[in-house]
């Protein structure tokens, strides 16, 4: 017995092992965040724009709207729970966000209304989703995934019949403002994305609200039984995520200089790639905010990165898919090591 | 009070008519929906009419079938379009590019579906990833492999399949057209297998808690592989009957079936007195959304407004059928505690 592994409480087993093992057991569990730096060690020296500052922060940059939503669904997956049937989950956001994309763009353009009204009125709409998807899972009692499923659909149609289906474009400086410019080298779409990410953080790791949601998350029955008042809880997330969804909205215009049909679609799948992909990072394996924001990075890096090692454009989704499944199957087999 | 639903006598009789009302609520306003385009739609009521919609409902039922399947074990199968996808390739590719005859064709396609099912399985059950993101990985790599085997996206128009292939979708037997027979059968066999068996309760124990159903001596990792694969097969029937109406393979034609099939599953799953995935709930749910389709299509609205008011329609359906529901659950809870 060497007494280096006496001291772990589970040394049972594992006293007798090698080095070999020992870095074997490592690699296993800090898995996905080797594998990502693998990846991006791979990328940089197939092209080596990657690693370049301005090809990382604009990749960031195109990420910042995807991020924005992704920490919306943490705090409904992180205060409903992660079960499929009856767990927390918001699909009407992406659906808020273009609802919000449109209504600014219309404001801006057609009506020649300045950012902070045009925001008021997105935040408005926005609301009002995050409020009646409250209503339908609190007091209805419909599950998470069939409300927002309902007013997902709902949404994307009041959006069609605002913006008639057409795109609009918007030239309005203060849009232009967080395109292109930027703050102390990182860009200002960049410099949003991480304050919503301080907010979303400290109010879900450093508050009693944050304490409240992850008891309710954890356990409904427990965190009723000990006094908290989880309906309101659960309402509130879909707020919350509400808010982030015209936030992100914002980002949007700012992204695709104004607003276009469809983009609700492809937001929904990245939002849960990145939200999802995150619990991967985390020690349990559980959905949370800054797994979030590295989830919608290492998608970000991956697919800007596989189109700059030119990469034939059928095959990039394919690489994405596998290498996120790569990642993933690295965090659960860590997580079954642990268990 | 320790009165329980199976107490025999006038408080259990309450009870249960407040439990059949909450479970029924959600048909009345199928039921009230159906009248209103009856009156609105002078087509809606013709035969003609309700059987296309029965039709065209048909490849929605398979995938909302598959789905049913899977969510009732605890899971969710994303790549579901996929699968579809794959089985429609799969048939017009063996018959236009390989010239194979069409019941070499069918048995390809069903393939496909296996494999969709069976790379979802490895993944969930052999290295542990979780479902959402499982299916979500398999959906990508899903689409690149049909956009790198079609040169990008272009479609594979097969316009002289073979007759017997046509018939799948077009002929009729004893009246009944072969469609509806065929997705019929899948049907009962879910249900059968589901709600009648044995098999159905192990899985709705994996659903409700898998280490529970483990510990109890389930063999769960055989079940949820077997499951996926089920899974991706059905689907790939349901892109067989695409394929067959359309003599067209239409690359990731498969997704817009995605949110309507775990809609249906849901509205299914809300009628049920504990709010579990169930087959004839999901047949519920799948004939509303075709209804509903069908009927605001005859209504001659404009596209983008019945975008809107489809959805609206959806929500308020399920509002109001809920709030009924919960109300009648209420009321009969309090009479039966008042009497017993």
């Amino acid at each position: 017995m060497s007494t280096d592994t006496t001291t772990r409480p589970s040394a049972g087993p594992f006293a007798t092992e090698s080095t070999g093992a020992r870095v074997l057991r490592f690699a296993i569990r800090r898995g996905p965040l080797i594998l990502f730096a693998a990846v991006c060690v791979y990328l940089a020296l197939a092209s080596p724009f990657f690693l370049t500052q301005a090809n990382i922060l604009s990749s960031l940059e195109q990420t910042a709207p995807i991020a924005v939503v992704a920490f919306g669904l943490a705090i409904v997956v992180i205060g409903g729970g992660d079960d499929v049937v009856s767990g927390g989950i918001d699909l009407s956001l992406p659906a808020s966000a273009a609802l919000a994309t449109v209504i600014l763009s219309d404001q801006l353009t057609n009506r020649g209304a300045g950012l902070p009204q045009a925001f008021l009125l997105a935040l408005l709409a926005a609301l009002v989703v995050g409020l009646v998807n409250a209503v339908l899972v609190t007091v209805v009692g419909l599950s998470a995934i069939l409300a927002t499923l309902a007013t997902y659909v709902a949404v994307v149609g009041v959006t069609r019949v605002v913006s008639e289906n057409r795109r609009i474009d918007v030239t309005d400086p203060a849009i232009l403002y967080i395109r292109d410019e930027e703050l102390l080298g990182l860009p200002v779409a960049v410099w949003i994305m991480l304050l919503v990410f301080a907010v979303v953080a400290f109010l879900v790791h450093r508050t009693r609200y944050g304490m409240n949601l992850q008891a309710t998350g954890g356990n409904l029955d427990a965190a009723r039984s000990a006094g908290i008042r989880t309906t309101r809880i659960v309402a509130s997330t879909f707020v919350l995520a509400s808010v982030a969804a015209a936030v992100a909205g914002v980002l949007l215009v700012a992204r695709g200089s104004g607003s276009s049909p469809g983009i609700d679609e492809r937001l929904l799948v990245d939002m849960m790639l990145a939200t999802f992909i995150g619990a991967a990072f985390s020690p349990r394996n559980v959905v949370n905010v800054l797994g979030a924001m590295l989830g919608a990075t290492f998608v970000a890096l991956l697919s800007n990165g596989l189109v700059l090692t030119r990469v034939n454009n059928s095959w990039i989704d394919g690489w994405k898919g596998v290498l996120i499944l790569i990642v993933v199957a690295a965090a659960a087999l860590q997580h079954r090591e642990r268990k | 009070m320790t009165t329980t639903d199976t107490r025999p006598g006038l408080v259990g009789a309450l009870r249960s008519s407040g439990s059949w009302i909450a479970r029924y609520a959600f048909l009345a306003a199928f039921a009230a929906l159906f009248v209103f385009f009856s009156v609105q739609a002078t087509s809606f009521l013709s035969g003609s009419n309700l059987l296309n919609a029965l039709q065209g409902s048909m490849i929605l039922l398979l995938i909302a079938l598959a789905l049913t399947l899977v969510i009732s074990s605890g899971g969710i199968d994303l790549s579901a379009g996929t699968a579809l996808d794959f089985g429609a390739w799969f048939a017009i590719a063996a018959m236009a590019t390989y010239g194979l005859p069409w019941p070499l064709a069918v048995l390809c396609a069903l393939a496909g579906g296996a494999l969709v099912g069976s790379v979802n399985a490895f993944l969930i059950v052999t290295l542990g990833v979780t479902p959402f993101l499982a299916t979500l990985g398999t959906f990508f790599i899903g689409r690149s492999l049909q956009q790198i085997g079609t040169g990008g996206g272009a479609n594979i128009n097969y316009r002289d399949a073979p007759e017997g292939f046509r018939a799948l979708t077009s002929g009729s037997t004893l009246f009944i057209p072969n469609e509806v027979l065929l997705v019929g059968i899948v049907l009962v066999v879910f249900y059968l297998y589901l709600q009648r068996s044995k098999h159905g309760v192990r899985i709705e124990a994996m659903g409700l808690q898998d280490s529970a159903a483990r510990t109890a001596g389930l063999r769960t990792r055989r079940y949820r592989a077997g499951i996926y694969i089920a899974a991706g097969v059905t689907c790939a029937v349901a892109g067989i009957l695409l394929s067959s109406g359309l003599r067209i393979y239409t690359p990731m034609a498969g997704f817009s079936y995605l949110l309507d099939g775990i809609a249906a599953v849901f509205i299914g799953a809300s009628m049920h007195p504990r709010a579990r995935p169930n087959v004839l709930g999901t047949l519920a749910g799948v004939l509303f959304l075709s209804m509903l389709n069908n009927g605001l299509d005859l209504l001659g609205l404009d596209f983008n407004a019945k975008a809107a008011l489809r959805g609206l329609v959806l929500l308020v359906a399920l509002t109001l059928a809920f709030l009924i529901a919960k109300q009648a659950r209420r009321t009969t809870a309090v009479r039966a505690a008042a009497i017993g």
